[in-house]
């Protein structure tokens, strides 16, 4: 016969079951759907999912002090590592080449970092400290691995919302995107054919551009050195070709391996008690007015250099200035195409979206910057 | 940017294009430089100049199509009639809009296609971009090949003389 205490022990994993956990599995559920019939960027959210579901299963071993999704937390999040190994990748995948051939296009990716300063502003007033209020702001970056990065420096306890609001808004771009676009323009400058330029890139300066940046960046605002660092490292060994195995493995093996790590780190972090509060609520909903006034800035800002230029800049161009490299891009080219076949701003679009790339780095690096985090 | 080297009446003309917009180019003769608007553009029957040399040939953007070198140095620019290959009618060719690689292709010399009907798919920056017909009209030369790599400007298909 068993008695009442070895029948405890038995059923502990049923009378540990809280509501909270019970909420947060279900909001696992969500994330895999989202993830695998959805297809809204399943290589994260379906990682994610999977830490949330592990993590908040009763008495769960894996994040107990040794178990393995509190390891992972400990080897690659707690000290950036992840992120900026995701850095190297993205930027071996990352071609510089139409930024190069229209530099003006840098001020749009400018333009697309607006949200950040706008939801940071927005945050403070919601009640939130001024790091946390950073952290949430960073999710106009609309970049992934620079959210993480600043928002685990800034605000630890908030990755888990903040890393889904920014991975689940940038899986939408394509549909919070378009409707913006079409609302700021005219047909007629929706209509407006930007010629490629054809300007021929010489492999020294596709091979100069990312060391200069990072020199450039990284004195300028040193807490941006390791994401621009990292991100333009990958962009040299793709560029100089000099090491093909390196560029292979940081855009694929490295980059795919991290990003398990990383979601199941992030998903394990989302637990009842610390993600079901109403500050969860606020950074989502304050995650959408980023990516908002994102891409509005960005399409306002072209209109303006379509002006200044004398009508030669399509303001569609703007919207892909936010990041979100390269979906923006090719939302732009999508929206732009569905007005007139035969016009291709896509070459134009992924020059603003490579600089709105670099300029949400450089943003990052000036949150940080300004609320004193990160350096030495 | 597109050079002509021409030669007339034993002189020799070099004349470089650049397109600066779908109708505005830089045109240079010798030292002398024109900004050109191009307003119109229309086949003259049998017009028997046509530009290019070579598989390029065509009126990809930016090939001006071999206007009298004399009447520009005049700095007439009604004489330059340079066009994109957007705008392209006549014997023209529908050039690729960016550089990547065809995928697909939709149609077979001697078929007949409406303005807008799908002639290709191109890959450029990992993106399946549809390349429609610019105008109706025959196909007579199919100049590409599925996985064919091109290059900003390259003919992808010609359209028969209409």
């Amino acid at each position: 016969m068993l008695d009442p205490e070895t029948l405890g022990l038995l059923m502990q994993g049923l009378t540990h079951v809280s509501v909270q956990s019970l909420v947060m599995i279900g909001v696992s559920f969500v994330l895999f759907y989202l993830g695998i019939v959805k297809d809204y960027e399943p290589l994260l959210l379906v990682p994610i999912a999977a830490g949330c579901l592990l993590a908040n299963l009763p008495l769960s071993p894996l994040i107990a002090d040794d178990g393995m999704l509190r390891v992972l937390y400990n080897m690659g999040i707690v000290n950036e590592l992840f992120p900026l190994l995701i850095f190297i990748g993205i930027g071996a995948l990352t071609d510089f080449g139409p930024l190069l051939e229209n530099p003006r296009l840098v001020l749009l990716g400018a333009a697309g970092q607006f949200g950040i300063f706008l939801t940071l502003l927005a945050a403070l007033m919601f009640g939130f400290t001024r790091p946390e209020a950073a952290s949430i702001g960073i999710i106009g970056a609309i970049d992934g691995p620079t959210s993480i990065y600043v928002s685990g420096l800034l605000a630890p306890h908030l990755l888990g919302p903040i890393t889904v609001a920014a991975y689940s808004y940038m899986s939408l771009v394509p549909i919070i995107l378009p409707p913006i676009m079409r609302l700021l323009t005219t047909k007629k400058e929706r209509l407006i054919r930007m010629p490629y330029s054809q300007r021929v890139i010489s492999r020294r300066t596709r091979i100069l551009f990312p060391i200069v940046v990072t020199v450039l960046v990284g004195t300028l605002v040193p807490f941006a050195t390791p994401l621009i660092g990292m991100l333009m490292l990958g962009n040299l060994m793709k560029e100089s070709g000099a090491v093909e195995r390196l560029t292979k493995a940081s855009s694929n093996e490295i980059a795919n391996t991290v990003t398990l790590f990383l979601g199941l780190a992030i998903g394990s972090t989302m637990v009842g008690t610390e993600f079901l509060k109403p500050s969860t609520l606020a950074i989502l909903l304050l995650g959408i007015v980023a990516f908002t006034v994102d891409g509005v800035a960005g399409v306002l800002f072209a209109k303006l250099l379509n002006v200044i230029s004398g009508g030669k800049v399509n303001p569609l161009v703007g919207a892909a200035g936010i990041s979100a490299f390269p979906m923006a891009a090719r939302v732009v080219q999508r929206v732009a195409h569905e007005e007139d076949f035969e016009n291709f701003l896509l070459m134009h679009a992924m020059g603003a979206n490579a600089a709105g790339q670099v300029a949400s780095v450089v943003a990052g690096g000036v949150l940080l910057a300004l609320m004193g985090a990160g350096g030495h | 940017m597109r050079r002509y080297t021409l030669g007339l009446g034993g002189r020799e003309f070099v004349i470089d294009v650049q397109e600066l917009a779908a109708d505005r180019f830089e045109v240079v003769v010798g030292d002398q430089h024109y900004e050109v608007t191009l307003s119109a553009d229309e086949d003259l029957d049998k017009a028997s100049i046509t530009p290019g040399i070579g598989s390029t040939g065509g009126s990809g953007p930016g090939q001006a199509r071999a206007p009298a070198p004399r009447e520009r140095a005049a700095g007439a620019p009604a004489a330059v009639t340079p066009r994109p290959a957007r705008t392209s009618g006549g014997p023209g060719a529908l050039a690729a809009p960016m550089p990547g690689v065809i995928l697909e292709l939709h149609v077979k010399a001697g078929d007949v296609v409406q303005r807008g009907q799908q002639i290709a798919v191109l890959d450029a920056m990992k993106m399946h971009n549809i390349i429609g017909a610019p105008r109706a009209g025959t196909i007579v030369e199919i100049c590409v090949v599925a996985g064919q790599t091109v290059a900003h400007g390259d003919p992808i298909v010609r359209f028969a003389e209409s």
